[in-house]
């Protein structure tokens, strides 16, 4: 099932090639069909056992003996939600192209089905050799994205983008081969299985040092303070389904890392970095709200408070309790549907102005009203509305940060008020304001949302609101995976191995 | 009887040489456009020499008074020279046609330097090696000047030719102290002579004249200079076999002569070994980021490479322990046949470009490459995949055998010091791909070889790519065997 999942975008990547490049009709189909297809397939997870065993729908197949390389899938209910929402927001990033893509067609899907493959693989890879070669595999089709189908400065936006993550992902590899290398030093055979390597005592050293190789890869992907250079950039230059994909799953590719790999697997070392790493998520928080509150750029606002908000999902992760990590993980969810929805919707009026400066909007609240409405809902999703998916993200985080220190909790607490701030003044400025004399002027026609982009919205329409008012099945879903991670770090008597510094 | 099964253990030799006489011979006597039937026909050699490797492998003897040893070993280099050979003769000859450049000297010229190759890679007394050695370069001082009335050309076979034979001076000074110190140039005689901890002055000598002149045969940093000016004179397919032929062979001498003869002493070359490695990754990679002619880019990241593939030797001489030793010389192995795939057929591709012989690969060539010729552009952009190190790609699982037997040697920094080189080389390894799919193509592109044989290899050289990336199984437990017969 797993493997029908992964790889079924590869059946329509096959079928594309046989396509002549010009029938973009038939290509749209064909790929759209692919990612439902696979969306579809994705559901059957939903009959995942939470009381049950650990990883279910499992796979595991031999692939390079040398090595004690695994073809090995699985997946826990952490994963289950996260391929849902990769799977989700992927046809609605590919059904939202059909219009605002019409130069080179074939490829722009044939990039985005490998790039589902690369980020479904990393959700239900269980072996850590296989969920390298999957992470890499989702890196470079989202770089032929920006860079072929971006604004301006896409070159500029897209090799850096590569680079940063490129170096971050290749150090990740030393620090597998090494983990590795130390198991089977021990006289255990040699193998990178997910569920071997975990529980082993490491080194002290060897944990440190693997630790800072896995914080580096997974912290420019989140991306934490100061990694964070990227994100607006590529955000800004990709094309509005690039940002939504973006946004919505390969920042959690980062966010999933963390709680898969680097707890579990270094939980010495998790709790002896814990204070660095919520310091850096701290000010990743503060600091990603206010230059949002700055922007001009409507699309750089959204990407600065996904910093933000994925400094939620760090502090989360990093107090660990229960409610820290529940909460960072319905942020991660939360954030994936609201930060897409949030980009599909500048998306909308970038595609018919060609414009984002805040200051050339205005008023647009009386020319688009149904645009506004759902553009309202998102913005206070993201603030964190009760009632919406945001607030029981950021709830549940504050709760786990009072648990464990309560000055923590109240540097976070400050953030709800910044975000409110930007994320409410943009939306007077652009809806409420008096039109500004640019729009009077070069804007003379502006059309609401039309039937495409209502059917691409209205999933996540649903899904913010379902996820506000009733958290309770995911919540469940997560509340195994959570334990087991309490489990493994309180193994680690949270005491680490003292300060290295 | 023993005659006969001597001359049976070398039959490939044998068959090879006969080769190059019928392509000779057959080259008089058909017209000039029926020349491009000498393609197929070394080709199909090539194929029957590859037949007669099967018949040797798992003989493991050394003949003709242990001057010569059919082991495991140098079957496997001598696989990999095959496959070198089949893919650099298809992807030649439409470049060469264009410019005028006979394809039977080619054939000949480069089924020589096969044969140096061969023979270097079995021998088992310095005196052999140092003939295959000369057998497998002076063939390619040749084909470096092949394209006789292009200046470059000239320039580069000359430059390549003065210092390459000054190298090999120095390689043979060295093997003359070693003689003079051990008594023998027999390798398993000198590495059982006992030099271990015995160094001295006239064996820091030899050894640095040894290290010197081969380390100058794979162009490591310092002795790198030729390099760039003879791959970019050179004709670009020819170009492709010269930065992986010699280079394989080069680096077959360093197998035998480092990682066999001189294996007791290990400690002693280590260092210097390790000051090389990271130079050579470095400096390569440095130098490669600030050129704007593929052909030359690829040059200087031949450079960078070699220094990856000394990390697996590095990797050899840090250990004691025999399994994670083979484990080095294991990833050399793979190393080296996976990039002689890649990067043959990366410069090919850079030759297609070059059907208008005033094109010299220019960045330029590559703009819009992937709207005028989708295949050709996805092609390229596997191989600079793949040259980066990503998978699923051979690049990449040769990079990870490299950082696995660093790591499991102790020289996890090394491996570190490896992979941001490997970040740096993605720069201008993906600048390619930016020219092809992001930008517009020129006012007058420049047209594109189409020739059936260079598709035919470059498809396969991507599918070996592509292949070799996903399932090694097969190769490395060949290249285990291979090893093995090392210990």
């Amino acid at each position: 099932m797993l493997s029908l999942i992964v790889f079924t975008p590869v059946v329509g990547v096959l079928l594309l090639l046989l396509v002549p490049g010009s029938n973009h009709r038939a290509i749209r189909w064909i790929a759209l069909g692919a990612a439902l297809a696979s969306l579809g397939f994705s559901l059957a997870l939903l009959g995942y056992d939470p009381a049950g065993s650990e990883f279910q729908f499992r796979e595991d197949l031999a692939w390079i003996d040398a090595f004690g390389m695994r073809y090995t899938l699985g997946v826990d209910g952490l994963s289950v939600v996260l391929v849902l929402l990769t799977t989700l927001l992927s046809v609605v990033a590919m059904f939202y192209s059909f219009e605002p893509i019409q130069t080179r067609v074939k490829e722009y899907y044939i990039a985005l089905l490998l790039l589902m493959v690369g980020m479904l693989g990393v959700f239900v890879s269980l072996d850590l050799f296989l969920f390298y070669v999957f992470w890499e595999i989702s890196l470079f089709p989202m770089y032929v994205i920006i860079g072929v189908w971006g604004g301006p400065r896409r070159i500029y936006a897209t090799v850096k983008f590569v680079l940063y993550t490129l170096v971050g992902s290749l150090l990740m590899l030393v620090a597998i081969l090494a983990v590795a290398i130390a198991h089977a030093a021990s006289g255990q055979p040699f193998t990178f299985s997910y569920e071997a390597l975990r529980g082993f005592a490491y080194a002290d050293t060897l944990q440190a040092l693997a630790f800072v190789a896995f914080f580096l890869a997974f912290a420019i992907k989140v991306p934490m303070w100061p990694f964070h250079t990227w994100l607006p950039d590529a955000h800004v230059e990709a094309p509005t389904a690039g940002s939504i994909i973006l946004a919505g799953v390969m920042l959690k590719l980062g966010g999933y890392g963390f709680l898969r790999f680097s707890l579990p697997l270094l939980p010495d070392a998790a709790v002896s970095f814990a204070p660095i790493v919520i310091g850096l998520a701290i000010v990743a928080i503060i600091y990603g709200g206010l230059v949002a509150m700055v922007q001009p750029d409507l699309k750089k606002l959204v990407a600065y408070s996904s910093v933000s908000h994925m400094g939620f999902v760090m502090l989360g992760a990093f107090v660990f309790n229960e409610q820290g990590l529940q909460g960072a993980i319905y942020q991660m969810i939360s954030h994936g549907i609201t930060t897409g929805a949030l980009f599909l919707l500048v998306g909308i009026i970038y595609e018919q102005t060609h414009d984002r400066l805040i200051e050339h909007m205005g008023g647009l609240n009386a020319r688009v009203p149904r645009y506004a409405a759902m553009f309202g809902l998102f913005t206070f999703a993201s603030i964190g509305l009760p009632g919406l998916s945001g607030f029981v993200g950021e709830f549940l985080v504050i709760l786990g940060a009072f648990r464990s220190n309560g000055l923590i909790a109240a540097a976070a607490m400050v953030v709800v008020i910044i975000s409110a701030v930007y994320m409410l003044w943009m939306f007077q400025r652009v809806f409420f304001a008096v039109p500004s004399d640019w729009m009077r002027r070069f804007w003379p026609t502006l059309r609401d949302i039309n039937r495409n982009e209502w059917i691409a919205l209205s999933p996540l329409i649903v899904l913010v609101v379902v996820l506000g008012v009733y958290p309770g099945p995911v919540l469940e879903m997560i509340a195994a995976p959570v334990d087991r991670i309490i489990e493994a770090v309180n193994g680690a008597g949270l005491t680490g191995f003292g300060p290295l510094w | 009887m023993n005659y006969i099964n001597d001359l049976v253990t070398i039959l490939p030799e044998i068959l090879l040489a006969v080769l190059i006489l019928v392509i000779i011979t057959v080259d008089l006597f058909i017209s000039r456009a029926n020349k491009w039937l000498l393609t197929p026909l070394t080709v199909g050699g090539l194929i029957v020499v590859a037949a007669a490797l099967v018949v040797v492998w798992d003989t493991n003897e050394s003949v003709y008074a242990g001057m010569y040893v059919v082991d495991d070993l140098s079957v496997f280099f001598k696989a990999a020279t095959i496959v070198i050979g089949i893919i650099s003769v298809l992807f030649a000859p439409a470049y060469l046609v264009v410019r005028r450049i006979p394809l039977g000297e080619f054939h000949m010229i480069l089924l020589s330097a096969l044969l140096g190759m061969f023979v270097l890679a079995s021998s088992s007394d310095l005196i052999t090696l140092f003939l295959g050695l000369e057998l497998m370069t002076m063939p390619s001082y040749l084909l470096t000047g092949l394209h006789k009335t292009d200046r470059y050309s000239n320039e580069g076979g000359l430059k390549y030719f003065l210092l390459g034979s000054f190298a090999s001076a120095i390689v043979l000074f060295g093997i003359s102290w070693l003689y003079g110190l051990t008594g023998t140039t027999n390798i398993s005689e000198i590495a059982a002579s006992g030099l271990e901890g015995r160094m001295s002055g006239a064996l820091l000598v030899a050894l640095g004249f040894l290290i010197v002149g081969s380390t100058f045969k794979i162009a490591a940093v310092p002795f790198h200079y030729w390099t760039p000016d003879a791959y970019q004179g050179a004709p670009t397919p020819i170009t492709g076999f010269l930065s992986v032929g010699p280079k394989l062979g080069a680096f077959a001498l360093l197998v035998r002569v480092f990682a066999e003869a001189l294996a007791p002493l290990r400690a002693d070359w280590l260092g210097i070994f390790l000051v090389l490695t990271v130079l050579t990754m470095t400096i390569g990679n440095v130098v490669a980021l600030t050129q704007v002619n593929v052909k030359r880019m690829l040059a200087y990241s031949s450079i960078a490479h070699t220094g990856y593939i000394m990390v697996g030797l590095a990797a050899f001489a840090n250990t004691d322990d025999q399994a994670v030793a083979a484990q080095g010389i294991e990833s050399v192995l793979f190393y080296v046949l996976g990039y002689a795939i890649m990067n043959i057929a990366a410069f090919a591709v850079v030759g297609m470009l070059q059907r208008d012989t005033r094109r010299f690969g220019g960045l330029n060539s590559f703009a819009g490459l992937g709207s005028r010729s989708p295949a050709r552009a996805a092609a390229m952009g596997v191989l600079m995949l793949s040259l980066t190190g990503i998978p699923p790609t051979v690049g990449f699982f040769a990079k990870l055998y490299v950082l696995l037997a660093a790591v499991d040697a102790g020289l996890a920094w090394l491996a570190v010091i490896l992979v941001l080189n490997a970040a740096m080389a993605a720069f201008y390894y993906l600048r390619v791909v930016v020219y092809m799919y992001m930008r517009d193509p020129e006012d007058e592109p420049a047209p594109i070889d189409t020739s059936p044989f260079g598709t035919v290899a470059l498809a396969l050289s991507v599918a070996g790519v592509v292949i070799l990336g996903l399932f090694p199984g097969a190769v490395l437990s060949l290249i285990e065997v291979s090893a093995a017969s090392l210990f």
